[in-house]
């Protein structure tokens, strides 16, 4: 610059001192705010980065909510659980305060004067139980699965319905022709089928061969053929007239109540507790990412047949229990057969008895899970809030100090406008 | 030794005491001005003066001296390479302020840092993710009051979309007035540039350098630079008599990258002639041809609606102006007098005819006794020329010449009494008599043909006169060119006019040309005019092709609409991917579409074979060709094919199973409309999302689940808290997403503008904000403390400096002061000189 002149210097001091007074108001707004930036402007990195943590803090200040809401929901499915635990089985001594002791007195009652009792208190016994799977948490019923607005369980002529299907549904065992290609379903001359129970009653070749010598007609029976373990295929025949058959509208309403009733065992109800919660590119949902909050009553009582035809629901064996000691009148003794076929369903109680315990600790395994989980969210919602902390807010000595600076920088420069004008030659002009 | 004149030395010393006086007042005026915004200090131009160098009969013992100084004028001291570099600058800082003003109050609205709960969580921003609460909230128990809870958060969500679009249109509305006002301001300018320059022009004409006018033009013409980018020239102007004046012309300067423009360089101010701008509503079509020779109505600016062109704008087909182009008036004068140059040029005439014409010539002879009152008489026809009258007789007697120019003229206006199809024409001596007709040859075609003249002396008379043996010439002659009628291509006519000097035609030719309006290109303006409309007009990824013709750079710039379209972008998506989760159709358990008996849909596909229609396997490959071979194929909202990422045409499943009776979810129905009081969700935007009618009255609710389990019996279980599709939606809030920007204007040329989740997308247009802003900023800063420099820089030659008026005053009060003191030795001298010389011995 050649020439500094008076307005020349003016308008520079002016645009100085804006800018100073422009910097010490930048450090003073970030003084007061306490945040490092104010605006995307001002850094859009870090203000897109703060953000997306606050918004996962946000997702898991909910995911936690959701947790724990799921949590306590599943504590209360332990308490219920751990009532019906004990009026299957407890050892806790008490006479005909469980399922298992009231049916073994039963059994140790060969001449039956407590019978009619017991089976009162096996009924009683039932019930509660069924009472304890209809609890609700909230306004939804803890047991139903994925129908947590309707009651499970319901009990209609001492048969046991999990949702309206009967939780003893299983698909009929039909004897299937193993010559058919693929082996086929045997039918009787109606078109009927053919129950394997049948089996036991089937005639070889050598004994069909002599009932027809003996003036049966071939059309009298049934024929199907079996494959033995070495692939040789021999053919069975059963007598038509001994068969015990269903039609097939029976055979498929039976197998349709099947399929819902393994439908519903597997039902789930997925729910988001940070897990990721992400869906594949089918818009299906990874299981792994979510948290099946369904609890599902008939996991731990049993549901279908098993191969002998016996119910495997806890309540359906009582009742079936029921059923067989009510063929013996009070104060009889056991007969061999009933006490066996009693006997042998008290066997199966205490199956189901053990396969509940094994349902409620995977349950309780679940329980563990969200009880980690929640703990899990907790520390993350301070991680993630610490975490934006560290990009927003100042490191207030840091700031002062500026703001000290800036204030400095600033009465320097208003100090300095007293000398801009103070004096010219004009001043010492005489 | 010299003479010396006895007063002489008073003068010297009277014009110093002058000089040093005008000194002391241009230093108090400078003083004065100090504060004077625009002022440019003054400085006093004297020079030394000195008499009689050249006397021719100066002794050479003479030794002259001058006889002083004088005062020739006040000048201003002013660089104009500064005014150039600080103009353009000014123009980069009113671009920079205004643009930065502009994103920070869009940056008002959509930047949320700092805003909403917790110290930041953002308002749009955290109500997105409360959607995504309470639908998580709603996957446990997707009961009515949750349903409740979601709406809610949706009503609050479409609020917030309003909110934001609404006030995004006000700043728009804003910015629109602005640039009304700014538009103003600009006239107002240039209107008073153009008064000033006629005044200064005025003052020039008077000798006054009009130097208070021309710091308040400077100050004018600084005023404007910071609404657009000029080119300010100076030149001289001849007003006649040899009087030049300065000319001021202040052009647009040539902002426009691209070369082949020209209407960046379009003249604002030529001289006393002034433009306005105006941003119409409508703008004329403009004839591409215009001033193109060989082009279509190159002499139209304009073209009608049928193709045909004219200058008349209210004729021309009216196009709707949405991209706030500027046009420049015609120049006028402060009287509405339009701005012309005319340019005239002399040249030989080219459009002229040569031709033979017959010519019978006789020379003329004389016997040089003629004297006064003689008459001379000619036959054929017969003249009388009168001697002393008509001709001098020493003419007549000395100079053929002469007599034949008067003869000549005699005979030819008898002969065009006679309409005779001949002139007659003096050349030197001979009397020529020329065919009229071109191409004549010999006396052919010459009507009324004279026989040799004759003459016959008056009695008395002693003159007399001859003439020649005729001599027969077809000569080379050439005629009067035709007419050319006057040629306007664009705004220059050219006139054509021709006239003949010795026999040899000339052509005149006039240019004169004329201003017009003039519609700015795109990109002709810089500053804040062009910042304004950029703010009001750029788009982004958002731009057209017509958009992208007009400026190469229209994806990359973003102004209001771009974030108005980029947050409808976002409503858009966010309705479209609710409502449509929220319609579809029931499956089965098995994942197969059903009808609202409980029975699965069946498809056949190109074998023929029916099978299930599965949802969640999709369908088979069979199937897919079956349906597009049936024309299932999904459009877009234009109407064309939508392809997948191989390119291959997509299934319009849902038409299908909409007309093949597919069972719809109970309750099923769109969640957002683009009102409150209806269940369209078409043409959704920020401004007018809303939760549809349906859903605000229970009619409609979130779809829980799209499985219907074993229904086939009339009987299907309930799955009342089933709640996978609660599920999709929330896994919705989280997805990535490709956000079209045809998808809100079918016309863009950009077609991704951002993958990622609803949060992503509005922070993605924060940060594209953000960093816009940031950029402006600094450029900003950076161009404004280049301005401060220049202005200091400028202030350094034309700033007045207290320093520098203080020595000014010191010399010229000195100068003063010795100048008296010269006058009074001078006086003191003659004192000597006249009062006490020669009394000796007194």
């Amino acid at each position: 610059m050649i020439r500094a002149t008076t307005g020349g210097v003016l308008k520079g001091y002016r645009r100085n001192l804006m800018s100073s007074f422009i910097a010490r108001n930048k450090a003073q707004d970030t003084v007061l705010t306490r945040r490092n930036f104010n605006s995307y402007a001002e850094d859009p990195a870090s203000a897109a980065k703060a953000f997306r943590l606050r918004k996962s803090r946000m997702a898991t200040q909910s995911q936690y909510a959701i947790c724990n809401d799921t949590y306590k929901k599943f504590q209360t499915a332990f308490t219920c659980l751990d009532t019906i635990d004990k009026l299957i089985d407890t050892k806790n001594g008490e006479p005909m305060s469980t399922l298992k002791s009231t049916t073994l007195e039963m059994l140790n009652d060969p001449k039956g004067d407590a019978r009619t009792q017991l089976n009162k208190v096996l009924d009683q016994l039932s019930e509660t139980i069924v009472q304890n799977l209809n609890q609700k948490y909230g306004d939804t019923f803890i047991f139903a699965g994925a129908d947590g607005h309707n009651v499970p369980f319901e009990v209609k002529d001492n048969k046991l319905y999990y949702r309206g299907v009967s939780v003893d549904a299983a698909r009929p065992n039909v004897l299937m022709d193993s010559a058919a290609n693929p082996p086929a379903m045997v039918t009787d001359a109606n078109g009927n089928y053919v129950l394997a129970s049948n089996a036991e009653k089937s005639l070889n070749q050598t004994e069909y061969d002599d009932a027809i010598a003996n003036g049966e007609a071939p059309a009298d029976f049934i024929t199907y053929h079996v494959t033995d373990n070495a692939g040789v295929t021999t053919a069975r025949y059963i007598r038509a007239a001994d068969a015990e058959t269903m039609t097939t509208q029976e055979y498929d309403t039976a197998v349709t109540e099947a399929e819902k009733l393994e439908y519903l065992v597997n039902e789930k109800q997925f729910v988001d507790i940070g897990l990721g919660f992400q869906e594949n590119e089918h818009g299906t949902l990874i299981e792994s990412s979510g948290f099946n909050a369904a609890l599902n009553g008939l996991t731990f009582l049993g549901y279908g047949q098993d191969a002998d035809g016996d119910p495997r629901n806890v309540y359906s064996l009582v009742q079936k229990m029921r059923e067989v000691a009510n063929r013996v009148e009070d104060g009889d003794d056991w007969p061999k057969d009933v006490y066996d076929e009693f006997s042998g369903l008290v066997s199966k109680l205490e199956q189901a008895s053990s396969d509940y315990k094994t349902e409620f600790t995977n349950m309780d395994a679940g329980t563990t899970k969200l009880k980690n989980n929640v703990a899990l969210l907790e520390e993350n919602f301070y991680n993630l809030q610490e975490q934006y902390s560290d990009i927003e807010d100042v490191d207030m000595a840091d700031a002062i100090t500026s703001f000290v600076w800036a204030q400095y920088c600033y009465n320097a420069a208003l100090k300095v406008g007293n000398s801009v004008l103070s004096e010219s030659l004009m001043d010492y002009l005489n | 030794m010299g003479t010396i004149g006895t007063f002489d030395s008073f003068t010297t010393a009277r014009l110093g005491i002058y000089a040093a006086q005008h000194g002391l007042r241009v230093t108090g005026n400078n003083i004065s001005n100090i504060n004077t915004a625009g002022y440019t200090r003054q400085r006093l131009d004297q020079v030394s003066l000195k008499t009689g160098a050249n006397d021719m009969y100066r002794s050479n013992l003479d030794n002259h001296v001058g006889n002083g100084a004088l005062v020739v004028g006040i000048n201003q001291i002013r660089d104009p390479y500064l005014d150039i570099r600080y103009r353009n600058i000014t123009s980069d800082v009113g671009y920079n302020e205004t643009m930065l003003k502009g994103l920070e109050d869009i940056a008002s609205i959509l930047d949320e840092v700092g805003k909403g709960e917790n110290y930041g969580d953002g308002l749009l921003y955290a109500q997105l993710q409360k959607i995504g609460e309470a639908l998580r909230s709603m996957t446990a128990n997707p009961s009515n009051g949750n349903d409740g809870l979601v709406r809610t958060a949706a009503e609050s969500l479409a609020a917030l979309f309003n909110q934001y679009a609404g006030k995004l249109e006000d700043v728009r509305l804003n910015t629109e007035e602005d640039l009304s006002k700014q538009v103003d301001a600009v006239n107002e300018i240039l209107t008073n540039i153009r008064d000033l320059n006629k005044s200064i022009r005025e003052c020039e004409l008077s000798g006054d350098n009009a130097l208070e006018m021309r710091d308040e033009r400077n100050r004018q013409i600084d005023a404007l630079a910071e609404y657009m980018n000029i080119n300010v020239t100076y030149s001289m102007e001849d007003v006649g008599a040899g009087k030049q004046v300065e000319k001021l012309t202040i052009s647009l300067g040539n902002a426009n990258p691209d070369p082949a423009v020209e209407t960046d360089s379009s003249v604002l101010i030529d001289g006393v002639y002034g433009t306005q701008i105006s941003i119409p509503k409508t703008l004329p079509t403009l004839n591409p041809d215009f001033g193109k020779k060989g082009g279509n109505f190159p002499d139209c600016l304009y073209l009608k609606a049928d193709g045909t062109g004219t200058n008349d704008v209210a004729e021309a087909e009216a196009l709707d102006n949405g991209n706030y182009t500027v046009r420049l008036g015609k120049l006028l004068d402060e009287k509405n007098r339009e701005w012309t140059d005319s340019v005239t040029t002399w040249g030989p005439a080219q459009d002229g005819q040569v031709a033979t014409r017959a010519e019978v010539s006789y020379t003329l002879t004389t016997n040089g006794q003629w004297k006064d009152k003689d008459e001379i008489i000619v036959g054929n026809p017969d003249i009388t020329i009168k001697i002393g009258t008509d001709i001098s007789a020493d003419d007549a007697n000395n100079n053929p010449a002469a007599l034949a120019k008067i003869v000549a003229a005699k005979l030819n206006e008898a002969a065009k009494a006679n309409n005779a199809e001949y002139t007659v024409l003096a050349r030197g001596a001979d009397i020529v008599y020329r065919s009229k007709k071109a191409g004549a040859v010999g006396t052919s075609g010459m009507a009324n043909w004279p026989t040799d003249p004759t003459f016959q002396p008056a009695a008395g008379v002693d003159g007399q006169i001859s003439f020649g043996p005729a001599q027969k010439v077809d000569g080379q002659e050439q005629v009067e060119p035709t007419p050319i009628p006057s040629v306007t291509v664009g705004d220059e006519t050219t006139t054509v006019t021709f006239t003949i000097t010795d026999g040899q035609w000339y052509q005149i030719t006039t240019v004169t040309k004329r201003s017009h309006e003039v519609t700015l290109d795109d990109n002709d303006l810089f500053g804040k005019l062009q910042a304004t409309r950029e703010l009001l007009t750029e788009e982004g990824e958002f731009s057209s092709q017509d958009d992208v013709t007009l400026d190469e750079n229209a994806t990359t710039k973003r102004g209001i609409p771009f974030y108005q379209k980029s947050l409808d972008l976002l409503a858009r998506q966010f309705a479209k991917q609710y409502n449509t989760l929220n319609q579809g159709y029931m499956v089965n358990q098995s994942g197969n579409y059903i009808d609202p008996n409980g029975k699965e849909l069946t498809l056949a596909g190109t074998d023929g074979k029916d099978a299930p229609v599965s949802k969640t396997n999709g369908l088979t490959q069979s199937q897919k060709e079956n349906l597009i071979n049936n024309g299932y194929v999904l459009k877009d909202a234009a109407g064309n094919d939508v392809l997948d990422d191989k390119g291959n045409q997509v299934v319009d499943l849902d038409r299908w199973l909409a007309e093949n009776n597919a069972m719809k979810p109970e309750g099923s129905g769109v969640l957002f409309s683009n009102r409150n009081d209806n269940d369209d969700p078409t043409n959704i935007t920020a401004a007018n999302i809303s939760v549809s009618h349906s859903w605000s009255t229970g009619d409609v609710h979130i779809v829980p689940t799209h499985t219907q389990l074993f229904g086939e019996d009339g009987k299907p279980i309930p799955n009342t808290t089933q709640s996978e599709n609660i599920g999709h939606m929330l896994t919705m809030i989280n997805q990535s997403l490709v956000y079209d920007p045809k998808d809100i204007d079918p016309d863009a040329v950009g077609n991704k503008l951002f993958t990622g989740s609803f949060n992503d997308m509005l922070s993605k247009t924060c940060t594209t904000l953000g960093s816009d802003r940031r950029i402006i900023g600094l450029d900003l800063n950076n161009s404004s403390i280049r301005q401060v420099e220049l202005d200091s820089s400028r202030e350094g030659v034309s700033g007045v400096d207290l320093n520098d008026e203080a020595m000014n005053m010191m010399q010229f009060q000195k100068a003063y002061s010795a100048a008296c003191r010269l006058m009074t030795a001078i006086d003191e001298a003659l004192d000597r000189l006249i009062n006490n010389t020669g009394i000796a011995g007194r």
